[in-house]
């Protein structure tokens, strides 16, 4: 690592956006997300719990804001003045978008979050200092701070519950940023088995947590690069494109018909997951 | 501030790079660390076993009667995550947060032990040898008929052990009780259908009218009607199914639903009829005494005993008449009444006239084993117990999987009547509040370390046998599943028939050897099959179907009038099943305590939901603390205003305010089933949940609510972030 | 005043900068060796006597024949009790001397013998051990002996394992950017992924 090698990465990362000149090459890891199918359930995000040994922080640091859930399920209404929220609620998965040009990496002072060849967004904790800059930077706020050293705080994972813990997943000590991995474990160890075998993973062969436990199916995750996944079949649907930040569709007045979006689009970030709108009856 | 041209951009940008190269020098370190950890390593081990490859084993969930099929990853002989089956119908490999949790109900610090026995206030512990002793000896000096069990829902072969223990022992007196089972909507059906549950095709209506059935959250099996939901809503050629949810207080299926109707507290029935009436001046051919029998139930008749507006009640029928099939289920909320019998009555007819039946509501398989098949019971079950032990007609008690002290109402004072019982054991998980009671508390397996079978209460398909096997060795010593402390109480009482199985897994393998033709195995040798059974995790068994009857009828429906208003109790409770916390079963498990609820986002704790109304009448704003009283007892609970309410109605979770049971469960929020009102479904006895009257005033200094939605409470404030459109506008045939 | 404070820090990020290149001269990122601690283990197990060469007295053994999970598994693995009384039920010329006599104590008691690790990486460090088996030894067809040489040292030169290498973070990453043919026939070339994910969990 030399001071030009440093230079070098320094620019790379101010310029970098995905652009058609440097594909991603074999995966990039994408993900759509239906919001017509979302139930709110909170499925995912237990589940996500489960597989990345999420502290569960209690409800004072829960009212501090410290809380770890690194999928939320964000709920929203919209009733205007209407005396009864009549058309039900609106349920939000919000994790790490994954961007392709994340303001988060821009502005780490050690480096300690970078973008994957397979298209993830990597945060190193051994790496973080805990300066927080990533966090406030991000426009969904998507990322979650260690506060308190979690492993030695009573009544996190009293035993026996710490032999619940992924071994496959760090547990983070304090002072370090944490967020949705896109579970980059589960990643690594299909991408190991099928370099084994000499191909490609398939699709469906690896599944996130959350993706793996919805009831409804709502999560769609894959590899955008392989023509035949279903989330890049969704992505091609829905004509949302990774490098755009203005996609063609939308400048088209009656582009009604198609559901896929991204969230904050206008800010640069070309996120890697695409939602489907919600949809509510007119008849009735 | 510093002012001038220095600035933070320039300060930042040299102190990136100072910071990254230290940093980067790093790399030369190592922070290795020899010889001071363990290897992982076996003494004997089979050969599919991989250090730090995940072997994943079937098995059954047990944290709600649903029985979805799960597996689970265990790496070195602990069981770490759990996934679904995807060879089981009811989950098809999905799973809810409730079933991921059930590894923290296995790895709980506050699960008993080893046995307990009373000793003034104190548990002290003893062996199993001694405790089986004690229970036999107490058994044995008691009256037979004076022996009773209480437990929750049982199937599967432990049912048939303790009835053959029952038997043994010359007692009949099994009660089972489970607090938030939709009893009466199952005597209903059973009057209208022929059956206690049908089977309810989701995926092949249009239209899904829902009475306060919370088929996505809680009610009867939310992941395999979660299921169907999503392809009820992709719908057959892109036409997308419609959701309608009618109840007074909002729950997770309410929130999914295209039209969400708040509806005057107990009118349920009035306006399955009002429709039935409006469906045949629409055109829809009702038979003659049916139309007869609801010609009183006129749109501005039901409009203003409901509260729902002529203009959705018009949409509504034309709706139901355009588009069929559809499907009407009656839930918790219809049934909740004094009335609940004859709401679900109505609710079945709407079924019924709409030509439902048969097309979304089928027969459902039945079990060919119905000695294994689910029992299940609610609270006039308990009553029938207290009342024999107010006539000090039970000497010894056995409790396994009920919790009475804490759910069930006040005002049957279950401490105290227990108190009269000699002799009291309960088989627990946790020290709850009814062990705390007891005088023997036994430890119990985890679901996770536990052989069995589980007979799901609703069939997805066919029907089937669900195998509960140990995903990992037991964690404590001494803990025992029920299925080994039956055997073992059996082979007291019957050594001849049961000396010959060494345990619990012996009997079972036998068992299921035994009738292995009729699972599919007749050919195969006896440790195949089993081999196999326990690898599929969920065997299908052949089964017919019993008729369904269509004989929902008019005659004999009496719907009140909308009950009057009680001037000293002028709200009505509504005490709400929460897909986390259910009947508090679950309340020591930390990540449901921190999973947001998903209507009002609040976490570790309890509330009081009331609409904007309300809360201007009451004076209250959100944290406010206020007394929700009925004339059987109060509970004081945050406020929380949001419009998915019915002004009439405030809304309190079940499943909190626990006063004994472990460290993230004691003292959480109050305890709503202890007010409940003693009001009765008046045909089949059960409590009707949501007949308590009561009142709110403040009684505390405001806090700050904790809550997952932060200051906008939900409000996008212009920013585009979670989008609707209409159906109408999208093709979804063309999706992917 | 404010002059000052630009000036210093300016200075110190130069400072912090230009030590950096300073430690990194100093160190250069190579295959070098760095002797690991002694570490006791319950039983002196003789790695010599097992794989060495059989002019030395050895059986020559494949590493993989014990550590048979590193051409699968992220580890090598320590081979269950069962594969050494797999053989060591059969040699009576050993079954009487101390460490086989210990041995067969551990396996009566059905208890596995404590052997502590010796290349215990960070626990937020994932190391593959079959990339690098498929690679060296199966793309290759590097000799075994050699491949695990590479990052364990001459192990059949020893009794108990102790670790040969730094095992750094900066020494994986040395050989990572290095070229190497993709197979033993290719004239392909590739090199180790240095992708933070890769390696970090």
């Amino acid at each position: 690592m030399s001071i030009t090698n440093l230079l070098q990465n320094w620019s790379d990362f101010r310029q970098q956006h995905p652009s058609d000149e440097r594909p991603h090459q074999e995966y990039k890891w994408a993900m759509s997300i239906d919001l017509d199918l979302c139930t709110g359930c909170n499925a995912c995000s237990v589940a996500c719990y489960a597989e990345n040994n999420l502290p569960a922080v209690g409800k004072e640091k829960f009212s501090h804001g410290h809380s770890h859930h690194w999928l939320r399920i964000e709920r929203y209404w919209h009733n205007e003045d209407r005396e009864y929220a009549d058309q039900g609620a609106q349920f939000l998965p919000m994790m790490c978008q994954q961007c392709e040009a994340a303001p988060c990496e821009t502005v780490c002072p050690v480096g300690a979050t970078n973008h994957t060849a397979d298209g993830l967004n990597s945060q190193v904790y051994n790496r973080c200092v805990g300066s927080r800059y990533c966090n406030a930077n991000c426009p969904y706020k998507a990322r979650y701070f260690n506060w308190y050293d979690y492993p030695t705080t009573a009544d996190v994972w009293p035993a026996p519950m710490e032999q619940q813990l992924n071994p496959d997943v760090t547990v983070r000590g304090k002072g370090v940023m944490e967020k949705c991995t896109f579970c980059v474990q589960r990643l690594t160890v299909a991408k190991s088995n099928a370099r084994t075998e000499g191909r490609s993973v398939h699709d469906g062969e690896v599944q996130t947590a959350c993706q793996q436990a919805c009831p409804t199916g709502a999560i769609s995750f894959g590899n955008l690069i392989d023509p035949e996944s279903r989330v890049a079949k969704q992505w091609e649907k829905q004509q949302v494109k990774l490098n755009h930040d203005k996609q063609a569709k939308d400048a088209v007045h009656d582009g009604d018909k198609l559901r896929g979006y991204r969230i904050l689009e206008n800010l640069r970030t070309y996120p890697s997951v695409m939602y489907l709108e919600q949809l509510r009856e007119g008849a009735i | 501030m510093i002012e001038n041209s220095f600035n933070r951009r320039d300060f930042l940008k040299v102190l990136g790079w100072g910071g990254a190269t230290v940093a980067l020098s790093g790399c030369g370190n190592t922070s290795v660390e020899d010889g001071r950890e363990y290897v992982t390593s076996y003494v004997e081990t089979a050969d599919y076993i991989i250090p730090s490859i995940g072997t994943y084993f079937n098995s059954t969930c047990a944290q709600c009667d649903a029985g979805c099929g799960i597996m689970g990853r265990v790496r070195e002989g602990r069981v770490l995550k759990l996934e679904g089956n995807p060879d089981s119908p009811i989950n098809s490999g999905k799973m809810c947060g409730l079933g991921q949790a059930g590894v923290q109900a296995h790895y709980n610090p506050d699960r008993v032990r080893e046995p307990l026995l009373r000793n003034g206030d104190k548990g002290e512990a003893i062996t199993w040898e001694k405790a089986l002793q004690l229970v036999s000896e107490k058994v044995a000096s008691a009256n037979p008929g004076s022996v009773a069990f209480l437990t929750g829902g049982v199937s599967g072969h432990v049912k048939v052990l303790l009835k053959n223990y029952l038997d043994a022992i010359g007692s009949d007196r099994h009660y089972v009780y489970e607090a938030v089972a939709p009893s009466v909507v199952r005597a209903a059906n059973k009057k209208a259908y022929g059956v206690e549950m049908p089977r309810l095709r989701l995926d092949r209506a249009k239209v899904v009218v829902s009475f306060g059935a919370d088929f996505l959250g809680t009610w009867v099996s939310p992941v395999h009607f979660s299921r169907q939901y999503a392809k009820f809503r992709k719908g057959v050629n892109g036409e997308r199914g419609v959701l309608v949810q009618v109840e007074s207080k909002m729950t997770i299926t309410g929130a999914n639903a295209d039209r969400w109707l708040a509806i005057r507290p107990g009118t349920e029935g009035i306006l399955a009829l009002g429709l039935v009436n409006a469906l045949s001046a629409a055109g829809l051919t009702v038979p003659a005494e049916v139309a007869a029998a609801v010609k009183d139930y006129t749109l501005d008749r039901v409009s203003n005993d409901t509260g729902v507006s002529v203009e959705h009640i018009g949409k509504l029928t034309a709706l139901l008449k355009d588009r069929s099939p559809s499907l009407v289920i009656a839930g918790g909320a219809a049934e909740g009444y004094a009335h609940g019998s004859q709401n679900a009555a109505a609710v079945a007819l709407l079924n019924q006239v709409l030509g439902n039946v048969g097309k979304t509501v089928e027969a459902p398989a039945s079990m060919p084993f119905p000695q294994m098949a689910p029992i299940t019971g609610n609270r006039s079950s308990l009553q029938a117990l207290n009342d024999s032990i107010a006539q000090d007609g039970v000497k010894v008690l056995f409790n396994c999987g009920a919790n009475p002290i804490y759910s069930a109402p006040a005002s049957m004072n279950m401490k105290e009547s227990l108190k009269k019982v000699p002799f009291k054991v309960a088989f627990a998980h946790y020290m709850d509040e009814t062990a705390m009671e007891a005088d023997l508390v036994l430890p119990l397996n985890s679901s996770m370390e536990d052989w069995g079978t589980v007979v799901p209460e609703y069939f997805a398909e066919g029907a089937q046998l669900n195998i509960q096997q140990p995903l990992m060795e037991k964690l404590h010593p001494g803990t025992l599943g029920m299925g080994d402390v039956l055997l073992a109480l059996l082979k007291q009482r019957r050594p001849a028939e049961y000396n010959g199985y060494e345990d619990y897994y012996a009997y079972l393998k036998n068992a299921m050897v035994a009738i292995k033709g009729a699972l599919g195995g007749e050919n195969e040798d006896d440790d195949v099959f089993w081999d196999s059974v326990l690898s599929q995790g969920v065997v299908k068994l052949t089964s017919s179907s019993n008729a369904l009857v269509s004989s929902a009828s008019a005659a004999g429906l009496q719907l009140p009038p909308p009950a009057a208003e009680d001037g000293t109790y002028p709200l009505r409770l509504i005490p709400a099943v929460t897909p986390n916390m259910r009947d508090g079963r679950h309340a020591n498990e930390p990540w449901l305590q921190e999973s947001p609820d998903p209507l009002t986002t609040i976490v570790w704790d309890s509330w009081v939901e009331m609409h904007p109304k309300t809360a201007a009448k009451l004076g209250v704003v959100e944290g406010d603390i206020v007394e929700v009283a009925s004339k059987n007892g109060a509970i004081k609970g945050q406020v929380y205003v949001y419009s998915g309410i019915h002004p009439d109605v405030i809304s309190v979770p079940l499943g909190y305010g626990h006063e004994a049971m472990g460290r993230y469960s004691k003292g959480v929020g109050a305890n709503a089933f202890k007010i409940l009102d003693p009001v009765f479904d008046q045909q089949t006895g059960e409590l009707a949940m949501y007949e308590t009257r009561v009142k709110v005033t403040k009684a505390g200094k405001r806090v700050i609510v904790v809550k997952d939605e932060g200051p906008a409470g939900g409000n996008q404030s212009g920013r585009r972030i979670a989008l609707r459109m209409a159906s109408g506008k999208v093709n979804l045939a063309e999706e992917v | 005043m404010y002059r000052f404070l630009r000036l210093s820090v300016l200075l110190v990020g130069l400072i912090a900068a230009v030590g950096s290149v300073a430690v990194h001269a100093a160190q250069p990122l190579t295959t070098a060796d760095d002797l690991g601690p002694v570490v006791d283990q319950p039983i002196e197990f003789p790695h010599d006597r097992h794989a060495g060469d059989a002019a030395k007295g050895g059986m020559q053994i494949n590493c993989m024949y014990c550590h048979t999970y590193a051409r699968r598994s992220n580890v090598a693995g320590i081979p269950p009790l069962q594969k050494c009384i797999g053989c060591h039920r059969s040699i009576e010329s050993v079954r009487e001397t101390p460490r086989i006599k210990k041995l067969f104590e551990y396996w009566e008691a059905k208890k596995p013998v404590p052997w502590k690790k010796v290349h215990d990486l960070p626990d937020f460090v994932r190391f593959n051990h079959e990339r690098h088996i498929q690679r060296f030894v199966f793309a290759q067809e590097k000799p075994v002996q050699e491949a695990c040489g590479y990052c364990h040292g001459d192990v059949k030169t020893m009794t108990v394992a102790r670790r040969q290498k730094p095992l750094s973070m900066g020494w994986c990453v040395s050989c990572h950017q290095k070229d190497h043919p993709v197979s033993a026939t290719s004239t392909k070339t590739t090199h180790g992924p240095n992708d933070c994910w890769q390696c970090h969990k």
